[in-house]
């Protein structure tokens, strides 16, 4: 029996707890194979949902990690293209068996590996999301809300209490729900498929929590607040005051359409309370006779509304989910499935609620883990995870069940004066950041199937610091508390995931350490990982010096960390106090039926701008009772003002000066308006666009024949090690790191310095991309005894961040005479993109489809988009925006020019006369190094461009070494008049080239001489640049605003690449395959654990010398 | 109630008394309405409700009344094949009141009781009443009769949650009653196997009860739903059973609740062919909607 196999189904949990990875690495391949096939077999055959996706799993990982690095380093394999498709419309299992056919057919390889791994990989957690979906779905008490399809079948009826007319009023009900904040969450056990396998793991303190920004309010309360009433129009009113969004539904449909608007959490409330149940999507049902057979009046409707008070997003506080469970609330209340119309909840109303917010989050596309709903609950709770019984949906399937068990801790288990000793020891705050906890989710599943070792030992250990705290909160020590909290976040926290952490927490850290010394008890990560939402506990007496203290250091931090690392907003210090309630409604009568000043000063303008005859009965009198609160309520004394600014909008400063910097920040970067107008006349006109990027379909494209790459992978001769060896030891080599892009897929397009961004702890630090070339070139230094001059190419963007962070760190120890930048001298405005460019995006080109609910969000947002496209005036200037996200880079094609343009080649070469060759690469190519036998190649073949190119693998996308007509050449992804071209490519540019400078300047026309003449200088990249094609093509814009809310845009720009140098004839090319840990890119930070795990960081770690 | 009296009363229980509550807000008119019988005689809806209970054997029924409507009630039931005893309830406390009112009237008897606003049309020829009360009396327990019903319906009745008797079709143990439930409540506690997805046992407005339930009535007076309480508590005193009654009960309540009622008891009587010729012609002059018709 397979060894594998046997650790999956024993039935000790010893055995099954084993790690799978020293079995892998004492087999041998056909030991492998043999374990895979087992596997494979296994998972089609058992009736065991966990069986089955450990299985998966374990496939995943043989075919990412085991298996790869047994194989012939030059083995290559092609990854079929049909398998490719198979899995971006997440048809996984016909994915599986394209790629295992092709395994078969070709022999083992390392593309089709990686593919296979990706296949399982999403094949797994697709298995685990279907059951999430299937055990909320079939939840008794969910189950009728996706079988009624008609409104004659419609149950529910609002409470009569709801529609007493007091005054032409009716009643308002309110429901106000704290947030959570975990003490522990026991290594992500919330996660629902940690809790589902492994409930005796499961385990969560959890404490509901009423806030205030420090310095906002006079004391904290529950942050949340929804309201519910009946109103005399037939329509749904869905109101978000934080966001200062409303809509009014009048169809069905809209209902089930979550991305057109801000208010997808609304509808998603809606429809898991049962409101508008799921089953009436797509019926064409009329919504205004759903409306009157809920409120029993023709011609009424709803009106619900929701208000997050002063807590930004990202704030690791699970406000979306308890604002998910307070609108479910309120609405189950109101249609009698909540018996209470005042007060709290009975705890099987709590755990019903639970239920359907977690219903909710799945119907809007969003997620959270199962203890996230801890505001519904009163106070301090433990919640654990729950065996799977007789009745339960999960029986047979899984060993735990979907939802867990709550348990209030009373008095006796945390006294009062322990609860008191937690409000003035902790500060709470929101550092800022903006970050998907997502990718870290996903990784703790993975790690904990895989049982990981020493992960598997710290998730033990986080069980046990559990006990600790319950235990420290018991007899009221909180300065052990403190210690436990840090030391969970130092301990199995990070080694079960180091990306929970990162720089900017680390430095809070160790500058309250420095500052309170022993009165500094210890740090708390808040939700998933660090950065946001956080903890830090001290000695009561320095608690508000704490707080000042904090509040200005996380400031003075964000300043100088923000152009590398992206933040969503300012940070923010709170003010808190435990919830003793949980959620809690009250239903306003009469006079005291009004909702929130809030909802008051976004709502009127429209009434009073109507007349007065135009109104409805009941908003008149509405409008009456606001008047009324005005002059009695000192809540609402400043609507007179607010309105007033409102209806008569000030002239507003910021966009103007926004729209000056960018002018100015254009002027000085070398805009050219000539050549903008140019691209827009030709992108309106259609003779430009994402389509017209291609080749003709003519033109002959062909994989590259073995004879025509120099294979590097198992070594070369000595001899060109000798030839790299020599030049090195003369100084002839220098280093071009293309450092000017804002990697927009790295942050989502938020704009920042990628070169900058602390990412990775390696040899004992937070590492910056920057940080390690230099400890790259530092080490060749070391070696060869000889300067390295190292040139960083920026940009508009990159350009001051760098100069100020590399003098902040002191060149970080490199000689400051050997380092340079080598600004941009291009730079380019970014255009609205034309409907017909979207269109081709989204519809022609192939796309990872995501899992269904998130589709739908997503294809309903793309909806959206189109129409901003078209009402903001396609191909037209984007302005709407920070003016560092309305430019853009006009493709590294320009950055070897730009080294001619300003100068700093001919200083270079002034400074050392001796260098001749440089290696060009991207700032996220951290494997490339000047390695002497890959440079003696590069010499000995005495090519003007030496390029390194890597075998395809599945995630390799944009183009790759082809024979072009002919003609050995790199060729661009956008360029590809067939996708499926691509996929017959053998090789993948890394983006890494060795350069000949002499010959290189020759096909400028230009040699060392004539460098210093600016004018030649200008009229030569200007000759060549006109010979490159310009792409178009399509970039995601972040565009912040509220609170931490971010929207992304799809905008137009254009690029020229310097890949297509290589199509030039006078350009000599040669082509050398060198290995992915050398060649590959880290373009989002999801890759980065595959990187870790693969042992390719250390491999980096490796090549540098750390100071 | 001791042991030994229950014992007692269960080793003897037959089925004598019998009421009716037509003292609703909403009862007010219907019991006096007067409705054509399926053997095509008109008849108030009251008199088809005594009718029902003397078939079953019934011999003492209360009735209990309105304030002030003493006449009328008793004009209609005045050639009734029983003894009929009117009661007004004079303190407005609901359904729970009206049986509260006629407490010594039952005076610690097992009983059958109808309520006034619903007419029943039996599947066969049997009287529904009469095979309810055979069923208590052989079962020697409370028993309601029940009815399979849609989910959008549960807000207008009782509702049990059970489980079949293992020796007799359409028989439940009752272990639940909720009152107008939602169908998110009834999906988590009152879900009976065997039935159509979305369909729930509700009440039929026919039961007999043992004198227990107005002993448990007394505890739960002051609650929202005394009734369905005091039957909840029931089902956890003693044995009681659900019967799924193989005919129909028409609520005369909403809407043409007593135009359906009259159609129901016309198909399903002497005159079935005279009304399915008149809804026939009816249908063929009235059948199109507003929108589809054209002038002749």
């Amino acid at each position: 029996m397979s060894r594998l196999v046997a650790i999956i189904t024993a039935p000790d949990a010893a055995t099954r707890d084993q790690e799978m990875a020293p079995i892998c690495e004492r087999s041998t391949v056909a030991e492998l194979s043999a374990e895979c096939e087992a596997l494979e077999q296994f998972r089609r055959q058992s009736g065991n949902l966990y069986e089955r996706v450990r299985a998966l799993f374990f496939l995943a990982a043989i075919h990412r990690y085991h298996l790869p690095p047994k194989l012939a380093v030059d083995s290559s394999g092609r990854v079929p293209y049909a398998g490719h498709e198979h899995l971006l419309e997440r048809r996984f299992e016909e994915a599986i068996a394209e790629f295992a056919q092709a395994a078969k057919q070709q022999g083992p390889s390392e593309p089709v590996s990686m593919a296979l791994a990706a296949a399982y990989r999403g094949l797994a957690f697709q298995t685990l999301a279907d059951q999430v979906r299937y055990s909320v779905r079939s939840l008794r008490g969910n189950q009728w809300m996706f079988r009624m399809g008609h409104v004659l079948d419609y149950p529910l009826q609002i409470r009569p209490e709801l529609l007493a007319v007091t005054d032409g009023r009716f009643p308002v009900l309110v429901e106000s729900t704290p947030v959570r904040m975990d003490l522990s969450h026991s290594a992500w056990s919330d996660i629902f498929f940690l809790g589902m396998d492994y409930p005796e793991g499961a385990r969560v303190v959890n404490v509901s929590v009423d806030l205030c920004v420090r310095g906002t309010a006079a004391r904290p309360q529950p942050p949340i607040q929804t309201f519910l009433r009946v109103i005399d129009e037939p329509v749904l009113r869905l109101v978000s005051v934080d966001l200062a969004a409303q809509v009014e539904l009048t169809e069905m449909q809209e209902v089930f359409d979550f991305g057109r608007d801000y208010l997808g959490l609304i509808k998603a409330a809606i429809i898991a309370s049962g409101l508008i149940p799921a089953g009436l999507e797509g019926s064409g049902q009329s919504l205004a006779a759903l409306l009157a057979r809920l409120t029993g009046k023709p011609g009424h409707g709803l009106e619900i509304s929701s208000a997050v008070h002063n807590i930004p997003k990202g704030s690791r506080l699970a406000v979306s989910t308890n604002l998910l469970a307070s609108l479910i609330a309120v609405a189950m209340r109101a249609t009698r499935q909540i018996d209470s119309l005042n007060g709290g909840l009975a705890e099987a109303e709590r755990r019903l609620v639970a239920a359907r917010a977690i219903l909710g989050e799945w119907i809007g596309g969003s997620g959270g883990g199962w203890q996230d709903s801890g505001g519904v609950w009163p106070g301090i709770k433990l919640i654990e995870g729950a065996t799977a019984n007789e009745g339960d949906p999960e029986f047979g399937i899984s060993r735990g069940r979907l939802l867990p068990q709550h348990r209030v801790l009373g008095l006796d288990a945390v006294p009062a004066e322990t609860r008191q000793r937690l409000q003035d020891s902790l500060v709470l705050v929101h550092g800022g950041m903006a970050q998907d906890v997502g990718p870290i989710l996903e990784m703790v599943t993975e790690r904990y199937l895989l049982r990981l070792q020493p992960e598997w030992q710290s998730r033990q250990q986080a069980r046990r610091i559990v006990d600790d705290i319950l235990g420290s909160l018991h007899i009221g020590d909180l300065q052990n508390t403190g210690r436990i909290l840090q030391s969970n976040y130092e301990g199995p926290i990070q080694s079960i995931i180091p990306w929970a952490g990162n720089y900017y927490t680390d430095s809070l850290i160790a500058q309250m350490q420095q500052q309170f010394g022993r009165r500094f008890w210890g740090f708390w990560m808040l939700g998933g990982m660090a950065g946001g939402g956080m903890g830090f506990v001290f000695h009561p007496e320095v608690k508000a010096q704490a707080q000042d203290a904090l509040w200005s250091v996380m400031r003075a931090t964000k300043k100088r960390l923000e152009p590398a690392v992206p933040f969503g907003m300012d940070p923010v210090v709170y003010d808190f106090a435990i919830n003793e309630n949980g959620t809690w409604a009250q239903l306003r009568t009469g006079a005291e039926a009004l909702l929130t000043p809030g909802y008051y000063a976004l709502r009127l303008p429209s009434l009073i701008r109507r007349e007065l005859r135009t109104l409805s009965a009941g908003q008149r009198a509405e409008l009456g009772g606001v008047a009324q609160a005005t002059l009695d309520q000192p809540a609402f004394s400043g609507i007179a003002n607010a309105l007033i600014e409102q209806m008569l909008p000030r002239q507003q400063s910021g966009p103007a000066e926004q729209e000056r910097a960018l002018d100015d920040l254009l002027a000085q970067h070398g805009f050219d308006r000539e050549q903008h107008e140019h691209i827009r006349a030709e992108l309106k006109s259609g003779r430009v666009g994402l389509a017209q990027n291609v080749l003709p379909r003519s033109t002959s494209i062909e994989d590259v024949r073995p004879s025509e790459v120099t294979d590097s992978r198992s070594g070369l001769a000595a001899k060109y090690r000798t030839l790299g060896e020599a030049a090195l030891g003369r100084g002839e080599v220098g280093v071009l790191t293309l450092a000017g892009g804002a990697g927009s897929r790295w942050t989502g397009g938020a704009g920042v310095v990628k070169a900058l961004h602390p990412f990775c702890r390696m040899a004992g630090a937070y590492r910056t991309f920057l940080e390690i070339h230099l400890a790259k070139s530092r080490r060749t230094q070391r070696d060869w005894g000889r300067s390295v001059p190292h040139i960083f190419t920026t940009s508009y963007l990159t350009q001051d961040p760098i100069a100020a962070h590399l003098e902040h760190h002191a060149h970080y120890g490199y000689p400051p005479e050997q380092l340079y930048l080598s600004p941009g001298r291009s730079i380019g405005l970014r255009l609205i993109p034309t409907a017909r460019d979207l269109r081709f995006l989204w519809e022609q080109t192939p796309q990872q489809t995501l899992d269904q609910q998130k589709q739908k969000v997503r294809e309903s947002g793309r909806a959206a988009l189109l129409g901003w496209a078209q009402q903001a005036g396609e191909a037209t200037d984007y302005r709407d925006n920070l003016p560092t996200q309305c430019v853009h880079p006009v493709g590294h094609w320009y950055e070897f020019p730009n080294l001619l343009l300003n100068g700093v080649l001919h200083q270079v070469l002034q400074q050392s006369p001796q260098l001749k060759h440089l290696l060009l690469h991207n700032v996220d190519t951290l494997g490339a190094d000047l390695d002497p036998s890959v440079l003696g190649l590069h010499l000995a073949r005495g090519s003007a461009l030496s390029v390194e190119v890597i075998a395809r693998s599945a995630e390799d996308r944009g183009g790759g070494l082809a024979r072009v007509d002919g003609r050995l050449r790199l060729v661009e992804g956008l360029a590809m008049p067939d996708e499926r071209l691509e996929f017959e490519l053998s090789y993948y540019n890394s983006g890494t080239m060795w350069l000949d400078i002499d010959r290189l300047l020759a096909v400028f026309g230009l040699d060392r001489t004539t460098l210093a003449d600016s004018a030649k200088v200008t009229r030569a990249v200007r000759r060549l640049a006109a010979r490159m094609p310009t792409y178009i093509t399509i970039k995601d814009a972040k565009k912040r605003w509220g609170r931490g809310q971010e929207d992304v845009y799809p905008v137009s720009q254009f690029e020229k690449i310097w890949g297509d140098m290589t199509a030039l004839s006078e350009v000599d090319a040669q082509y050398l395959v060198v290995t992915r840990r050398r060649g590959q890119q880290l373009k989002q930070v999801a890759q980065l654990d595959g990187w870790l795990r693969d042992g390719s960081a250390a491999y980096v770690e490796g090549l540098g010398e750390w100071p | 109630m001791s042991f030994e009296r229950q014992a007692n009363q269960i080793n003897s229980m037959t089925v004598k008394k019998g009421l009716i509550t037509a003292a609703g807000d909403r009862e007010r008119r219907i019991p006096l309405q007067t409705l054509v019988d399926s053997d095509g005689t008109a008849r108030t809806v009251l008199a088809m409700l005594v009718n029902e209970m003397a078939a079953a054997g019934i011999e003492d029924i209360g009735i209990v009344i309105p304030v002030g409507q003493s006449e009328e009630f008793q004009a209609t039931v005045a050639a009734a094949p029983a003894r009929v005893q009117l009661f007004e309830q004079r303190e407005a406390r609901g359904y729970a009141g009206a049986l509260w009112t006629a407490r010594d009237f039952l005076a610690g008897q097992p009983f059958l009781h109808l309520v006034g606003d619903h007419v029943y049309v039996p599947g066969r020829d049997q009287r529904l009443a009469g095979q309810l009360v055979a069923i208590a009396t052989q079962r020697q327990c409370s028993v309601s009769a029940v009815q399979p019903t849609h989910e959008s319906q549960l807000t207008r009745f009782g509702v049990i949650g059970g489980r079949p008797v293992a020796d007799q079709i359409g028989l439940y143990h009752v272990d639940a009653v909720a009152e107008k439930p939602t169908p998110t409540a009834a999906e988590q506690s009152l879900i009976v196997g065997g039935l159509r997805a979305g369909h729930y046992l509700a009440f039929f407005g026919m039961h007999v009860w043992t004198p227990a339930v107005l002993e448990l009535l007394a505890e739960t007076m002051r609650g929202a739903a005394p009734v369905s309480e005091a039957l909840h508590r029931l089902s956890a005193r003693e044995r009681y059973l659900a019967w799924n009654a193989p005919g129909h009960r028409y609520d005369l309540g909403p809407r043409y609740g007593l135009l359906q009622a009259q159609l129901a008891l016309g198909l399903s009587g002497d005159d079935r062919e005279e009304v399915l010729a008149a809804l026939v012609g009816l249908i063929a002059t009235h059948g199109h909607s507003t929108s589809e018709r054209r002038p002749s």
